[in-house]
């Protein structure tokens, strides 16, 4: 069977093999220019991806940016102002240092001005807006600086509250109580929406009364915290009208006692002179006791009696010098008296007006001050702020003329929350406290 | 003038609880004693010397010659000077003298003599109020200070300083 195989591949084996080996050698040639082909293409494409990439990054720098691109990157730039701020991913190269040299400029205005600087701009806007107000013009269209200050988000709701018709919570008239008791609305109320409203006025004025008065009460502030080296002072460098009642009386019993001091001085000064006195007198009193003592013995009377006046004026000095020393040290003893009595008054009127006060030290008369005044700013502020929420809040619907009692049910006159206070006057609020940011 | 006192008046002080009187014939005045030199080696009784009228006088403690303890604080001094001729010397004295007039003074019993004072008692004097011992001033001086020409210093036995 072997040997029958054999000769069966033998006798069939000779042009099949040929035939194999040309197949197989066109195809290992087609198959190497296809590599080299493609080895070629894969260079080529590196070199053209490479050289590409390399002209982007050497061209990045001088290329301009999109518009859009660019107002983004703008817009992040105002998050600047923190020290611990860090340029964001989007910002390399040119736009990262001008990130930081912005954030570094606005770190510096930040901390180097001060919470009286602040409020004093405050102040300014503040008074701008209110007079712009009161003349009934825009302040947002008057005063462009007025468009990026803390009372711009204020103003905004001035202007809208002004131009829709809303139900306030705030007191603001007789037509407000229209239908509370059961009551129909006029025909004629609520008024259409393309006709002005005549709460937006009465709402843009209760407004700027309150501007009026928060003016007001800055400038108070400003004058407590750092105007009292402008107020008149007394000699000592100190304002007496901020002196609390026991300094006061301090000041009252050391005027008192500085009086009482001269003037024992003066008795002194007095006492020492009448010493001087008692030794003329002494002096004289010698004097006519030797003119006697001579004209006893002599026997003369005319000696005698030119002895006896010298006695008697000598006895009529010693009478004067004994008065006036008496009357010195009485004089002295009842101001050392009223000294005491002085300094005893002053320690009761000092207890007396701490335990009237609560507190054995009373705060100072500035801190307090201050601290009443900060405290009526932020009660205009939340009135200001609740003046602004009604129209935002109150509106109904989007549709005045749902009807009458849509328009009743949200007639409110409790004061919302306190955590439900709105963005514009968190901003005010925020605003007046030292040190906060004013800066929208 | 009470020709039977043999005094026209005297000069009376008082030096603690006693009362003296010198005679006007023997005082020669009254003068400031607040600066007085002090001289060394002398008896205690000695305060020193003061000047009256261009003279130095020596001027004696007479409390202290006699025990006498004068009570308060050390105030001003006076030195009422006797004379005798040429002869001057002080009695230290706490309050100026007053001059009292014969009229007014007239002699005390013997009675009321101090025995005390013994030999240096003279006389008593008295007033209406108040009555006064003179002194042999002098032979308090000679027991201190003797006379020029004496035998030697020494004190007598009427000296009650020490």
């Amino acid at each position: 069977m072997l040997g029958r195989r054999e000769d069966d591949r033998g006798g069939s084996a000779g042009p099949s093999a040929v035939l194999v080996t040309f197949a197989t050698a066109v195809l290992a040639g087609a198959a190497g220019i296809i590599l080299a082909g493609l080895a070629a293409w894969v260079w080529v494409g590196a070199i053209t991806f490479g050289g590409a990439y390399l002209a982007s990054r050497t061209s990045r720098g001088v290329k301009a940016e999109s518009p859009l691109k660019a107002r983004r990157l703008l817009l992040m730039l105002d998050r600047g102002g923190s020290q611990e701020a860090k340029a964001p991913v989007e910002f390399t190269e040119e736009w990262g240092t001008l990130y930081e040299r912005l954030n570094k400029m606005a770190l510096e205005a930040r901390t180097s001005s001060t919470a009286l600087a602040e409020l004093e701009r405050f102040r300014q806007q503040a008074n701008l807006a209110a007079s712009i107000l009161r003349d009934g013009k825009d302040p947002l269209t008057e005063a462009p600086e007025l468009r990026v200050g803390p009372l711009q988000s204020l103003l905004e709701g001035i202007k809208s509250a002004a131009s829709t018709p809303v139900v306030s919570r705030l007191p603001l008239g007789e037509e407000e109580l229209i239908g509370t008791d059961g009551e129909g609305l006029p025909p004629t109320w609520p008024k259409p929406t393309g006709e002005s409203s005549p709460r937006g006025p009465a709402i843009a004025e209760g407004v700027a009364r309150g501007l009026r008065n928060l003016v007001q009460d800055l400038e108070a502030l400003g004058a407590t915290l750092g105007g009292e080296g402008r107020r008149p002072t007394t000699p000592g460098g100190e304002n007496p009208d901020l002196r609390s009642p026991a300094q006061l009386v301090d000041a009252v019993v050391l005027t008192a006692a500085d009086g009482i001091e001269d003037l024992a001085a003066g008795l002194m000064r007095a006492n020492e002179l009448a010493s001087v006195a008692e030794r003329v007198t002494n002096r004289a009193t010698l004097l006519a006791l030797n003119a006697a003592l001579e004209a006893t013995r002599s026997g003369s009377e005319a000696f005698a009696a030119i002895a006896e006046e010298t006695r008697r004026l000598a006895e009529f000095a010693r009478e004067a010098t004994d008065t006036i020393s008496r009357l010195a040290s009485e004089i002295e003893y009842k101001v050392g008296e009223t000294i005491t009595a002085i300094h005893a008054t002053s320690e009761h009127a000092k207890t007396s007006l701490a335990e009237m006060s609560g507190a054995a030290t009373p705060l100072p008369a500035s801190a307090r001050s201050a601290r009443a005044q900060i405290g009526k700013l932020l009660d205009r502020a939340r009135e200001l702020q609740r003046a602004l929420n009604t129209p935002s809040s109150d509106r109904v619907g989007g549709d005045p003329m749902a009807g009458p009692n849509s328009v009743q049910e949200h007639v409110e006159n409790d004061p919302p929350p306190a955590d439900k206070l709105p963005a514009e006057g968190i901003l005010l609020i925020e605003g007046l406290k030292p040190g906060a940011r004013l800066e929208s | 003038m009470n020709m039977n006192l043999g005094t026209r008046g005297a000069l009376t002080f008082r030096l603690g609880d006693f009362s003296f009187a010198v005679r006007v014939e023997e005082a020669g005045g009254v003068l400031d004693a607040e600066r007085l030199a002090h001289l060394p080696c002398v008896a205690e009784s000695v305060a020193g010397v003061a000047a009256f009228r261009g003279e130095m006088v020596p001027v004696v403690d007479l409390a202290v010659y006699l025990g006498i303890e004068t009570q308060g604080l050390p105030g001003p001094r006076y030195a009422l000077v006797l004379t005798r001729g040429v002869d001057r010397f002080a009695l230290l004295i706490p309050e100026i003298p007053k001059l009292v007039l014969g009229r007014d003074l007239r002699e005390a019993p013997a009675s009321a003599v101090d025995p005390e004072l013994g030999e240096l008692f003279e006389s008593e004097l008295e007033t209406d109020q108040d009555h006064f011992h003179c002194l042999n001033y002098w032979k308090i001086f000679e027991s201190m200070i003797p006379p020029s020409g004496a035998a030697g210093p020494g004190r007598s036995s009427t000296e009650r300083g020490n």
